[in-house]
């Protein structure tokens, strides 16, 4: 062996190593599961994740994650998220664009996830949910659930179904309704019931211009000043106690308030289809650009397969109400009876049926994280909670 | 000729010259370490407040610049509004606390036997031990329409309607902040009154004082800087813990602390920057009142 030949040798040796080493953080990585940044909302099955770990052939490491859209861009616009998280939710309609503009999170392939072929028709090109996943026309995000809020009644007291918001600002519940303590949702919802039921002029509910929103809170302004409002509900559990202890009987609320609510007083509360229409929103999942960075892609889309799985379509439904984001669910409920027993089937059924009927209404208007007027919104909340 | 190194004066060993040892030369910087502290966690976060509360606002964060925008949203809209109804409410709970939490510390002080005043002032210490949240929330299961009082006072015919005051409203606010600070009073008050000479109670039944004169002459501005104190406590919390106005307050009942995080969760950073930075102002401008008045630090004086 020549001195040339001993060099070349442990250089080639010494190059494997240094290759190998670099690969290990992404072996490391892959080993050490998935960083998921997410809320329970996001789970079904086992309270542990381990239910979904086992159908997704995937290691979860799970992060707690409020739903607020403010933490989210600390974390991965000005924070180190982006070094702590593979993937992570968030609202749809808006927070895609904003991590994607700031090269926070990943495009995604959608031929690498088979349950695509089966993904809700709104959300492929040229449906009215289309926007809500995607940043300058790519793919970056994929939906898990969605709902359109609705208004949660007592029917026990009440006695009958109710169909409007108008119930919601109506004088005999005057003390008895609440609204959520978000200008997001209750502007717009308000904005709907007052452009659809023809009282105010409103081109965009989810985008208003500045008169629009002084419209809208100078109506709200007015209630409250009447004393329509016991109060406005923050919180999950602040909402679920306001119905179950019937301290008011109808609330502008998320579904799994109104479902818990119902549990919790073993009364039947019910969650309505309003004529108007409701503010729709969805909840998507991403591929941080950390996660890309470490090489965790094929993991992310075995995760983003289960979510469009009708076994997670099934489970959300059933448990929490939420909206399955494809088609065959009921198929799938119908294919497994051991695991769906006669009444969870009915259930599923007949949220299913609501769900249709409250997306299928006209009037319905996305989700806008970011209004085009965020600041008016603002202003004239604090006034409506001034007032 | 005896190097002098060798030998010292008189044949006495040489003293060796005086060092200190790596402890001694540390205590020296341990007194700096409380001022090290000061201005790591209070005063640099207090001026980096004050800074960004004047940065531009960007579309998710800002940037440096020097704009006072955030204070012109905050001064000229609602929020000032809601921000000086949140004082007014939060004196209301400092003038309650102060009437129910204070006359507790003078019986403590007054009528408990000496080695027992601190454990019976200990035991205010109990609620705090468990989470605010959850104190809070555990007074709505009492106060709402169908609570435990509302159940009772009907059930004792005193009542034929449910009284609604006592939860989402202001007076739910200032119901919960008492209970969640009153203590503050009691272990101020308590502290305060440390400085009044248990004598004086006999002194004033001789000279033949009543109890409101013997109050409002001599215990209270005996006891006032403690009072003080314990008052600053409650309003600063009734400014700014969110969590009450949130649980137990009416349709959008605010205080300072509420709008700074509303205007967090709608990435307006500078203006909650400058509305932390109004608090701060507030509670500044206290203290100094409240020093020039009562020379706060008497406070410490039964310690000393």
């Amino acid at each position: 062996m020549n001195q040339f030949e001993f060099t070349r040798r442990h250089m080639m040796a010494l190059m494997g190593t240094a290759a190998t080493a670099a690969m290990l953080p992404s072996v490391a990585s892959a080993d050490e599961g998935l960083k998921f940044w997410a809320p329970g909302i996001a789970r079904v099955g086992e309270k542990d994740w381990s239910s979904m770990e086992k159908e997704a052939g995937i290691k979860l490491v799970n992060v707690a994650k409020s739903a607020r859209a403010d933490e989210s861009i600390q974390k991965m616009v000005v924070g180190d998220g982006n070094a702590l998280y593979d993937a992570m939710t968030d609202n749809g309609g808006g927070m895609e664009d904003a991590l994607a503009s700031q090269n926070a999170i990943a495009e995604l392939d959608t031929a690498k996830i088979p349950n695509w072929s089966i993904i809700e028709k709104r959300y492929l090109d040229g449906g009215d949910a289309a926007d809500t996943i995607r940043y300058e026309g790519k793919v970056y995000a994929i939906p898990y659930i969605s709902n359109a809020d609705a208004l949660a009644f007592n029917y026990d007291v009440i006695g009958e179904e109710l169909t409007s918001w108008e119930v919601l600002f109506d004088e005999q519940f005057k003390g008895r309704a609440a609204l959520q303590n978000d200008f997001g949702p209750t502007l717009t919802n308000t904005a709907i019931y007052l452009k659809q039921s023809g009282k105010q002029d409103i081109d965009n509910p989810s985008d208003m211009t500045e008169d629009e929103v002084k419209g809208v809170c100078q109506f709200l302004i007015d209630k409250k000043k009447a004393g329509q409002f016991r109060t406005f509900w923050d919180g999950f559990q602040n909402g679920v106690d306001l119905l179950a202890s019937e301290e008011v009987l109808v609330a502008s609320c998320w579904e799994p308030v109104q479902i818990v609510a119902a549990k919790k007083a073993g009364k039947d509360i019910r969650y309505g289809t309003m004529k108007e229409g409701h503010q729709t929103w969805n909840n998507i999942v991403m591929l941080t650009r950390g996660g890309r960075e470490r090489g965790m892609d094929e993991t992310f889309y075995k995760l983003a397969n289960l979510y469009l799985s009708p076994w997670f379509g099934a489970r959300t439904l059933a448990g929490l109400g939420f909206t399955p984001q494809m088609t065959g669910v009921l198929e799938y409920v119908d294919a497994n009876p051991d695991t769906f027993d006669a009444e969870t089937k009915a259930l599923i059924n007949d949220r299913l049926a609501r769900k249709k009927d409250r997306i299928a209404i006209a009037g319905n208007s996305w989700q806008n994280v970011f209004p085009t007027n965020m600041r008016a919104y603002q202003d004239w909340w604090s006034r409506v909670q001034a007032a | 000729m005896t190097d002098a190194t060798d030998t010292g004066l008189g044949g006495l060993p040489p003293v060796e010259p005086f060092r200190p040892t790596l402890r001694e030369r540390m205590s020296g910087w341990a007194f700096y370490i409380p001022i090290v502290f000061m201005v790591l966690f209070f005063a640099l976060p207090m001026a980096l407040t004050v800074v960004f509360s004047v940065f531009e606002r960007t579309m998710f964060w800002m940037e440096p610049g020097f704009s006072l925008l955030a204070y012109e949203n905050f001064f000229f809209s609602a929020r000032l509004e809601n921000f000086l109804a949140s004082m007014g409410y939060s004196l209301i709970s400092v003038a309650v606390s102060f009437c129910l939490g204070f006359p507790i510390a003078v019986f403590v002080r007054k009528s408990v036997p000496q080695a027992a005043q601190h454990r019976v002032v200990l035991l205010f210490i109990l609620p705090f031990m468990v989470s605010e949240i959850i104190r809070i929330f555990a007074l709505r299961p009492v106060l709402q329409r169908n609570g435990l009082v509302n159940e009772t006072l009907l059930n004792l015919g005193l009542i034929d309607e449910p009284i609604t005051a006592l939860l989402y409203t202001h007076t739910g606010v200032i119901i919960g902040e008492v209970l969640s600070f009153m203590p503050f009073i009691v272990f101020s008050g308590f502290l305060a009154m440390e400085a009044v000479p248990k004598y004086i109670f006999e002194v004033c039944d001789d000279l033949g004082a009543g109890p409101v004169r013997r109050f409002v002459d001599v215990i209270l501005p005996l006891a006032a800087p403690g009072i003080f104190a314990g008052a600053v406590f409650i309003f600063v919390n009734g400014l700014g813990v969110a969590l009450i106005p949130n649980i137990m307050g009416g349709p959008g009942a605010v205080n300072a602390g509420l709008i700074a995080t509303q205007a967090i969760t709608a990435l307006d950073f500078p203006l909650a920057m400058a509305v932390s930075a109004i608090m701060m102002a507030t509670l500044m401008g206290l203290l100094y009142v409240g020093h020039k008045l009562f020379d706060l630090t008497k406070i410490l004086a039964p310690m000393n």
